[in-house]
């Protein structure tokens, strides 16, 4: 009875808790997207640039057509009159931004993200799911890889370092770990000066060979031949800090007093590394890897735009600059959405596994 | 001695190792310029597409080998350099750019009470001689910009044409600091402003000029040195660097009294070469330009107004009459400066050295016709060439109304022939698949023809037959005659007969279907079913252009089959009978591959322009990838099955038996071997597209039937660069002779290429004292200034100025010979 009653109290409280963590997700959400919408269209003055940018490209577009030349001026006027208002009515510049911003949010979170208003998707579809849903496996391929890559070997090889403290390569790694302040494209503007130009034996940039081959061996191939550089760049200014990072990481949790104690006990490293160190450090490991995964869908603006990497970087780089409002909201909130179930998942499994964190503060 | 035996044995194998890589090498180019004249359609097997957003990395690979055209006009210096140095890459040349100070006009007196200076006239006129054009060509574009000084391009024809009155202007306005500053300080003291410390005030106050500076491309570095310019005659500058978005809601959205700004460092592109210009006086100085409030502003005067309004209406009798017009209002313009022409910037195009191909002397590679048509590795015949575009299928492709970026239209062109096509350096429309056309105009209109495959006549006034047809009528199905609709008769400005060369229609398109009248008919129909509202078709946004369109047209027949002969009337002209002539060809689609764009947009699952596409919610029809090509293939499926032919109640008629069943069998080969339904007629087809690489592919199209050497004169532009010589002195009272020599390329320049060659003549003080034509001597452009002319001069430096105008490239040339005139007696003592 009295077990019954602690379960039915423990699962009281993480109902409570969940509750509370949705919620407030949902309001993090909420706000985060809102504000997305008004910085993207800057408070609705975004509204007078277009209709001006409209204005003059459709004047302009009129001036150039040999057909509208000997149009009388009111003629011409007229024209261009009915064409801006009907790229204003397309484009709901009509309505006053107030009300379009309470539309897209409502849109938002409710995951119709709609039709962008000028891009297309590469094959041409103006859905924003496809035009974001066409660039993300060439996004994912890329920083997955490059990102699996730096974890794994910085996880793996902190663990040793920490084990070698103060060493000859220790000391290296901690020396190299300032590097990595320049960003990927920083080494992947010299990768590609070094490798594509001085010693041509990688390509420059772009996502497969051109033409593509029409093997799919060969393409596939091809497609990693195209990610050398790149994945290259991502993990030399990624790599020492994360190693750093981890090592220290490794470091204050093999000083603990039960991990000396197993050391006291004579157990073999490895068990202890496993056992003492590793499974108690899985929590914020578990974390960080998928914080990683979710990082991975909003790619890098510049990294993309350097090697011409087909990906949600250059898609959301292009996206602001066309001022193409769905595409950006679209992004952001799956980006959004993504990172709150990743966090209620991770709050579901910090529960699960610590009760203070499911009992809450006293 | 057996070293130098040794030697003497090694100079031979090397002399007879170069004789034989030589001769090779010139077998090589005979063999290839023989294969080229014996081949039919494009010189290359296949055109790769591929994207290269970034300038200097694109000229870095063609470095390297691994591209062969940057389809990018490169205005960047840096990049310049980069080529310049670059192994193995060369560049062509547009002008299409233009920079410009954009002023304004409003005041002087402003909402805020301040002072604006260029409110005033003379201010503004005064900043023509401040700015020193030649140096920001020089110094600030690298090199990569003209001076320009009046509101013509100086590479269009208009500027050629008008090169002697355009000489003089430049010369008038051209850099003067001192005057500048002598005009702008009467004015300044004129509305009660005076200098202190240096600085103009009025009030006590500082006069600070607010000055928007574009941030984004070498027009920053132009406002920076005009900002220093206007800081040296006495004024305040407050430099306010702003993007595009930035800028324009101040100095288009603003109204120029509030004063939110003075100074703006414009930009303009023109995308194709214009033959006639005149519409830009209404545009850059009038109210009638845009209905922006920075337009209302301007007050261009009676004169200036009238002249614009009636060079934009085309409200003249004659050529000559329009000249008269052109060179008053290049005055009048410069008088008011509402806005001060800075350069005319240069846009590189690199390319391989040994690649070759027709760029269009305004729009570049990427903006030119005849690509396709010349584009070859020199040495070679077929082969592959890799182009790269800073995009590439940015928007849905469909011939109707798809997206219309350069660099996929750039594609397209290759996939479409076309009956007339413009040539790349002068703008005018040379025959392709035509043989002749006669444009007819009304007496009086100021109409000239150039090319020999047209005729120009005149008539006083032309009748529309009553059987042509006006237009197409969506609820009964069938066409409106000009005999329905005017029982009276009805009168057009111009005829243009066209007659196409034999066997026209006889051709296939790329999925293997016959050609036939209705793929002519068909998209007429399609314009007027699209804007009507009877029919499914209708899109509110085609209805604007079409509009347009019903207003000078006047109907249209076929007046013969085979031959395809036809005539239409329109009452719309310009100043070439060719580009009539051009502007008059009905258009040619396949009626089966758009019939399914059709089908599937009536049935509201696809709509052929973006704006029907938003409002219905339904994909933008794009017949090359996407969601778009399921439902064309369901649609084709249906349409096999039915036997279904557009505009049935009208075309079927035209339509041969059994080719309707042929066509679709030919389509759904089409959809297997390629992927798309991208169909044309052109000299390439496309032959793959992966839209999320970024890359596609065009092959030749074999069944092409034209020599593939047909448009290769067009490779080069053959642009004429003279020199004068003659007497560095001249005795007052005596003749003198100046020879000047034309060429291109170190090759003398063909006599019959040239237009014109004129003189100018300018005294020490910069004043005009004679001009004329030059005529050729005895094979040898020749001036002869007469006794009378060089006494004229009286003594001093004096200037002669050459304007060679060429038949085969619009951009006119300029040389010029500075000599003395000196007294007779100073004569006699040296």
């Amino acid at each position: 009875m009295t077990a019954t009653n602690t379960l039915a109290r423990n699962l009281g409280r993480l109902s409570l808790f969940l509750g509370k963590r949705v919620l407030a997700l949902l309001v993090t959400i909420t706000i985060g997207v809102y504000l997305t919408i008004w910085i993207a269209n800057m408070g609705g003055k975004v509204d007078e640039i277009r209709e001006l940018q409209i204005r003059t490209s459709v004047a302009q577009e009129v001036r150039n057509n040999p057909a509208n030349n000997d149009l009388p001026p009111n003629e011409r006027n007229q024209l261009i009159q009915e064409r801006v208002q009907n790229e204003i009515q397309r484009l709901g510049l009509d309505e006053p931004f107030i009300y379009r911003s309470g539309d897209y949010l409502a849109r938002a979170m409710s995951l119709r993200l709609g039709r962008a208003q000028n891009m297309s998707s590469d094959a041409g579809s103006r859905q924003v799911y496809a035009i974001i849903g066409e660039r993300l496996p060439a996004t994912l391929l890329l920083f997955g890889t490059a990102n699996l890559i730096v974890f794994f070997l910085a996880v793996g090889a902190a663990l040793r370092l920490s084990r070698r403290y103060g060493s000859r390569l220790d000391r290296t790694v901690i020396g190299l770990a300032p590097s990595s302040a320049a960003p990927g494209w920083f080494y992947g503007i010299f990768l590609i000066l070094i490798f594509a130009f001085i010693w041509p034996m990688l390509p420059a940039g772009g996502m497969v060979r051109v033409p593509p081959p029409d093997n799919d061996w060969a393409y596939a191939l091809s497609v990693a031949k195209h990610m050398v550089l790149p994945v290259a760049a991502m993990v030399v200014s990624q790599i020492f800090i994360a190693i750093y990072s981890w090592r220290t990481f490794f470091l204050i949790h093999s000083s603990e007093d039960y991990v000396e104690m197993a050391r006291a006990k004579g157990l073999p490293e490895r068990l202890i590394e496993r056992r003492y160190i590793l499974r108690p450090t899985l929590l914020p490991i578990v974390t960080n890897f998928l914080l990683m995964l979710i990082g991975l869908w909003s790619g890098a603006i510049i990294l993309e735009q350097v090697f011409n990497w087909p990906g949600l970087g250059t898609l959301l780089f292009q996206a602001i600059g066309q001022r193409d409002t769905p595409v950006i909201i679209g992004g952001v909130v799956i980006f959004a959405y993504l990172l709150a179930v990743t966090v209620f998942l991770l709050d579901i499994l910090y529960a699960i596994l610590d009760p203070r964190v499911r009992g809450g503060p006293k | 001695m057996s070293q130098k035996r040794s030697y003497q044995a090694e100079v031979v194998i090397r002399c007879l190792t170069g004789l034989l890589i030589t001769a090779a090498l010139a077998a090589e180019t005979v063999m290839a310029a023989k294969d080229a004249s014996e081949r039919q359609g494009a010189l290359v097997d296949r055109v790769v597409f591929t994207t290269q957003p970034n300038a200097g990395k694109g000229v870095g690979q063609i470095e390297a080998g691994r591209l062969d055209i940057l389809a990018q006009g490169i205005t960047k210096p840096v990049i310049e350099r980069q080529i310049r140095r670059a192994k193995g890459v060369e560049a062509a040349l547009s002008y299409g750019t233009t920079a410009d100070l954009t002023l304004n006009p409003a005041g002087p007196e402003l909402d805020n009470g301040t002072l604006n200076p260029f409110g005033v006239r003379a201010i503004r006129e005064a900043l023509n001689w401040l700015i020193d054009r030649q140096h920001i060509a020089d110094a600030v574009y690298g090199g990569l910009a003209q001076p320009r000084y009046l509101p013509l391009s100086t590479a269009f024809p208009d500027y050629a044409r008008f090169a002697a009155k355009a000489r003089s202007l430049e010369l008038a306005y051209g850099y003067q600091p001192k005057r500048a500053e002598r005009v702008i300080t009467r004015e300044m003291q004129a509305l009660g402003a005076e200098r202190q410390d240096g600085v103009w005030h009025h009030d006590d106050e500082p006069i600070e000029l607010k000055f928007l500076i574009r941030s984004e491309d070498t027009r920053k570095q132009v406002g920076d040195y005009i900002a220093n310019r206007l800081e040296a005659v006495g004024f305040q500058v407050r430099r306010m660097y702003r993007t595009s978005d930035q800028a324009s809601p101040l100095w288009q959205g603003s109204p120029p009294k509030a004063g939110k700004w003075h100074l703006y460092t414009g930009g303009w592109i023109a995308p194709s070469i214009s033959r006639d210009e005149a519409g830009n006086f209404a545009f850059y100085y009038t109210p009638k330009g845009l209905s922006l409030p920075l337009w209302q502003a301007y007050e261009p005067g009676d004169e200036l107004a009238t002249i614009a309004e009636r060079l934009q209406r085309r409200e003249y009798d004659s050529i000559a009459e329009r000249g008269e017009l052109m060179r008053r209002g290049l005055e009048r313009a410069m008088h008011g400066s509402q806005r001060i022409w800075l350069v005319d910037q240069l846009n590189l195009w690199p390319r391989a050295s040994d690649i070759s191909l027709a760029s269009d002397l305004a729009g570049g590679i990427a903006g030119s016709a005849l690509w396709p048509y010349t584009l070859r590795r020199e040495g070679e015949v077929g082969g592959e060439v890799v182009v790269g575009t800073p995009k590439l299928l940015i928007n849905p492709w469909n011939p109707i109304d798809g997206g219309n970026w350069i660099y996929d239209t750039m594609i397209q062109t290759a996939t479409f022939d076309r009956a007339v096509l413009p040539d790349p350096y002068t703008g005018l429309y040379h025959p392709q698949r035509v043989v002749s056309a006669t444009v007819t105009v009304t007496e009086g209109a100021p109409v000239q023809k150039t090319l020999d495959w047209l005729a120009l006549e005149r008539q006083d006034e032309i009748q529309v037959p009553a059987d042509a047809w006006l237009s197409w009528d969506a609820e009964s199905g069938a066409f409106v005659t000009v005999g329905d609709e005017y029982p009276d008769g009805l009168t057009a400005r111009t005829r243009t007969r066209i007659r196409f060369k034999d066997g026209y229609l006889d051709r296939t398109w790329h999925d293997g279907a016959p050609m036939g009248v209705a793929d002519v008919v068909f998209p007429w129909i399609l314009n007027f079913a699209r804007a009507d509202k009877a029919s499914p078709l209708f899109d509110a946004s085609h209805v604007p252009g079409h509009k347009t369109y019903t207003k000078h047209f006047r109907g249209w027949r076929i007046v013969g089959r085979d031959p395809l002969v036809v005539e239409v009337y329109s009452d719309q002209i310009f100043p070439d009978a060719e580009t009539i002539a051009a502007r008059r060809m009905p258009g040619l689609l396949p009626w089966h591959v758009i019939g399914l764009g059709v089908r599937a947009e009536a049935n509201g699952e696809l709509a052929f322009s973006q704006d029907k596409a938003d409002r219905e919610d339904v994909p933008w029809l794009s017949q090359i990838a996407g969601p778009s090509l399921k439902r064309l293939d369901k649609h084709r499926a249906q349409a096999r099955n039915s036997g279904f032919i557009p505009f049935e109640s009208t075309l079927a008629d035209l339509v041969p038996e059994g080719t309707v069943e042929e066509r679709y069998a030919a389509l759904a080969d089409w959809r297997d071997r390629t992927g798309h339904y991208w169909v044309g007629d052109g000299p390439f087809q496309i032959a793959a597209v992966h839209p999320v690489a970024g890359t596609l592919t065009l092959a030749r199209n074999e069944a092409f039937d034209d020599p593939s050497d047909k448009w290769l004169r067009f490779s080069e532009a053959q642009i004429p660069e003279p020199a004068v010589d003659g007497p560095v002195t001249v005795t007052l009272g005596d003749g003198a002779a100046f020879e000047i020599a034309i060429t291109a390329g170190g090759e003398p320049y063909p006599h019959e290429a040239v237009a014109a060659v004129e003189y100018l003549l300018f005294n020490g003080a910069g004043e005009l004292t004679a001009s004329g034509p030059i005529e050729r001597i005895d094979g040898e452009w020749r001036v002869e200034l007469s006794s009378d002319q060089i006494q004229a001069l009286n003594a001093g430096a004096n200037r002669l100025e050459v304007i060679v105008r060429s038949n085969r490239v619009a951009l006119p040339r300029f040389a010029s010979h500075v000599f003395a005139s000196v007294p007779a007696e100073q004569e006699a003592a040296e």
